[in-house]
């Protein structure tokens, strides 16, 4: 999934949300910060499961799957730095933690 | 000075001079923008590259307006004059016959001088950049670059390089810019990285590097490049200028294998990023040193500098403590500092007519990193109140691509 496609579906999003229920969302900022995205994502399905709105509801599953790997990755980052810090890391993990405090 | 006989005007020389102006340009275009853009994270890859084309547009005017003036210029021990802001006086009068030559290098005329000594500003300006990126604003690394080519890189070219400079009258040998371009450039962007702060996640969250690819293919640019910025300071097309080609590539390849020695003895691997910085190192080392050492020499230079670079970018980097993003210091900073002391160590009487002195070689550098170090904080000061210098927390966490420019890499 590029980039381009998520801000793609999370313009369809903002456009849709706009339209159903007239609040105004970043777009660009959906399609790069989990956190956003699944309050967004939360909102559009509250909304149509009140109003049986399925389009709403699948654009936002759609969302939600495109944003999936962003948080798979923060999660990642996440327990590489819990996993250096206890001194238990993987060797993946290690790979990725030479470039904690320093490239070289 | 007046104008004078296109006759006295050397062929050859200025052939080579306009080709390692390119050579020089490339270095920057793409050269460094690659080298520093390979490095640092994907959500600021075009703000990487952005700074460096913005730094070499600000530094190009600034240049012509005033800063080759204030260089070249012939003024006092301490700075030059205004006689050739605007490029003023750089004439070629075809009828006549004639056009103007500078007095520093009276065998090619003075626009191929002016623009090669301009390939040089814009390099160092550049440097300076890898410290600070991901988090200044594209309005702050403008105003920088301007304010600082006037206030701190003029002076200090005219220092070492214009025959009345106050370092050039001491003796003190910088061929190519080991001082007046790493050693600046290394303070410069260590008093940036101080004052700017660190990344917002940085010594907590791994920082991986876009691509290094992008930074394998700058640095071998940057290698090529570096046959315009060292022989071609010899502004001839001589023997010190092909001799200064070959010290310049041997000392590249010992820096790079010094680097890896280093890091395959304490990190078991070597790595592409290693070779490419130990490179860089070595290249920085031999700069001052290009004009007045023998390729022997070049070996021991390149190789010494590929471990002090590694220890600058490492030991150094943590004792410091400063988020120096892509180690500017430790590799042109601690690169110059060997490479100019070296230089007095090694330099050869037969080469050039003179001989070498670690006193008068630690004296300039000590001038040139104080006044640098000074002189970016009262730059970095003067910014700050203009524009400020440092994006906000969003638009770190956002990144640079976006949050400055509206534009984004893809995939």
């Amino acid at each position: 999934m590029t980039e381009s496609e998520r801000v793609a579906i999370a313009a369809r999003l903002h456009v849709a949300l706009r339209r159903k229920t007239g609040r105004v969302t970043d777009t660009e900022w959906m399609a790069v910060n989990v956190e956003y995205a699944a309050e967004m994502v939360r909102f559009a399905r509250a909304h149509a499961a009140d109003t049986k709105d399925t389009e709403l509801a699948e654009i936002a599953t759609r969302l939600e799957e495109v944003m999936a790997p962003i948080a798979a990755e923060q999660r990642v980052r996440a327990a590489t730095q819990q996993s250096v810090a206890a001194g238990t890391a993987t060797a993946p993990q290690r790979t990725l933690a030479r470039y904690i405090g320093g490239l070289r | 000075m007046a104008l004078v006989s296109q006759t006295t005007i050397n062929g050859a020389d200025t052939a080579w001079l306009m080709t390692s102006t390119a050579l020089v340009l490339l270095m920057t275009l793409p050269g460094v923008a690659l080298f520093y853009a390979g490095m640092v994270r994907k959500k600021s890859v075009l703000n990487t590259m952005a700074n460096v084309v913005g730094v070499a547009a600000v530094v190009s005017i600034v240049w012509f307006a005033l800063a080759y003036s204030l260089a070249f210029g012939a003024g006092s021990r301490w700075i030059g004059n205004l006689d050739r802001a605007w490029f003023a006086g750089l004439d070629y009068v075809k009828d006549a016959g004639t056009l103007a030559v500078s007095h520093v290098a009276p065998n090619v005329p003075e626009s191929v001088y002016a623009m090669f000594q301009l390939s040089f500003a814009i390099i160092t300006a550049a440097l300076v950049v890898g410290a600070f990126v991901e988090r200044m604003r594209f309005s702050a690394v403008l105003w920088f670059a301007a304010l600082w080519s006037v206030l701190v890189y003029a002076p200090v070219a005219h220092w070492v390089w214009e025959p009345g400079g106050w370092l050039a009258e001491l003796g003190a040998l910088d061929f190519a810019g080991g001082s007046v371009v790493h050693v600046n450039a290394g303070v410069a962007g260590l008093v940036c990285a101080y004052a700017l702060g660190r990344r917002t996640g940085y010594g907590r969250e791994p920082f991986e590097p876009y691509s290094l690819a992008f930074t394998m293919v700058g640095a071998g640019m940057l290698w090529v490049g570096w046959f315009g910025f060292n022989a071609g300071s010899a502004v001839a097309a001589d023997g010190r200028a092909g001799l200064a080609l070959a010290v310049t590539h041997i000392a590249a390849a010992a820096g790079a294998l010094g680097w890896m020695v280093a890091e395959w003895t304490v990190r078991r691997r070597p790595s592409l990023l290693g070779l490419c910085s130990g490179l860089v190192g070595g290249l920085v080392a031999i700069t001052p040193a290009a004009g007045f050492v023998r390729p022997g020499s070049a070996a021991l230079i390149g190789l010494i500098a590929g471990l002090a670079c590694y220890w600058g970018a490492t030991a150094l980097k943590r004792m410091l403590q400063a988020d120096d993003s892509l180690d500017v210091f430790g590799v042109h900073g601690v690169g110059g500092i060997v490479g100019s002391l070296l230089t007095g160590v090694f330099a050869d009487k037969r080469i050039s007519g003179v001989n070498g002195d670690v006193l008068t070689q630690a004296t300039a550098v000590g001038a040139v990193a104080l006044y640098s170090a000074v002189g970016t904080a009262v730059v970095l000061v003067i910014v700050r109140v203009l524009v400020g210098l440092r994006v906000d927390d969003e638009a770190e966490r956002l990144g640079l691509d976006l949050a400055e420019h509206r534009e984004r890499l893809g995939h």
